[in-house]
């Protein structure tokens, strides 16, 4: 294997391991924050109607 | 630019430089947000929004309704436009469109996506102005321009330099969970900047 494709081959690891933390990181971030904000329009609503 | 000297100048980083850079910034927001120095820099940021209700953009908005509105409609329809470009080019690597050839969809949404942004960030700019201090006082305002900045930094620095190769040598799990990353992140901008209008 040549160097240039060495190099292509870790460039691509680079990115897509980058692409997996960065976007794990952001559905996390939005599973967590919407699920917070749904919980609480349940409170309100349990609040208003019981 | 020759690969190689692009990873010999981030060799400090070491093997995986574009993944040590998104690890260290996600530290530097946790460690901003939970650290204490969000809630010192805050108070600073005051003096900032009140200027900016006293500059022509701010005096504009605030005494010309009809001015406002144009201009939001602006914003909303140039954000019409951003969210299409991203539901068109992440659903086609979900698999929707498949007739369309993957590279022409990703590339002609990429431009679409940039000149929306712009229009975006320009029109936002402007409103922000006509309500600064207000906005300042919502969480909501703080949540959007964070996922704003999450959006535009995952957009251009982790999607694009993923998918500029050929998309055949990228996992395909990669893919998808880029192009739902890049859809949750672009729908929560949208409805916490609809939830401002709101408040």
């Amino acid at each position: 294997m040549s160097d240039q494709q060495k190099e292509t081959d870790k460039t691509l690891r680079d990115d897509t391991l980058a692409a997996v933390v960065v976007s794990g990181s952001i559905v996390t971030f939005f599973i967590v924050y919407w699920s917070f904000e749904i919980q609480s329009v349940r409170e309100l609503l349990e609040m208003a109607y019981g | 630019m020759n690969p190689s000297s692009v990873s010999s100048r981030f060799a400090v980083l070491g093997p995986y430089p574009r993944t040590a850079v998104a690890v260290l910034l996600l530290g530097a927001a946790l460690l901003f947000s939970f650290g204490g120095m969000r809630t010192s820099l805050y108070p600073e940021l005051l003096s900032v929004f009140e200027w900016m209700e006293t500059t022509w953009f701010g005096y504009v908005g605030k005494t010309w309704g009809g001015a406002f509105a144009l201009v939001q409609g602006g914003h909303l329809v140039s954000l019409g436009v951003l969210g299409g470009s991203v539901l068109f080019s992440d659903g086609r690597l979900l698999g929707l469109f498949s007739s369309l050839p993957i590279r022409d969809v990703i590339d002609g949404a990429h431009k679409v996506f940039v000149g929306a942004l712009i229009v975006v960030a320009a029109t936002g700019v402007f409103m922000v102005c006509g309500v600064a201090v207000k906005v300042y006082y919502l969480p909501v305002f703080w949540y959007k321009m964070l996922t704003l900045t999450v959006g535009v930094l995952f957009a251009f620095f982790v999607r694009k330099p993923l998918l500029d190769r050929n998309i055949d040598q990228v996992n395909p799990w990669v893919v998808r969970l880029v192009a739902m990353s890049s859809v949750m992140v672009w729908f929560t901008v949208a409805a916490t900047g609809r939830w401002i209008g709101f408040s």
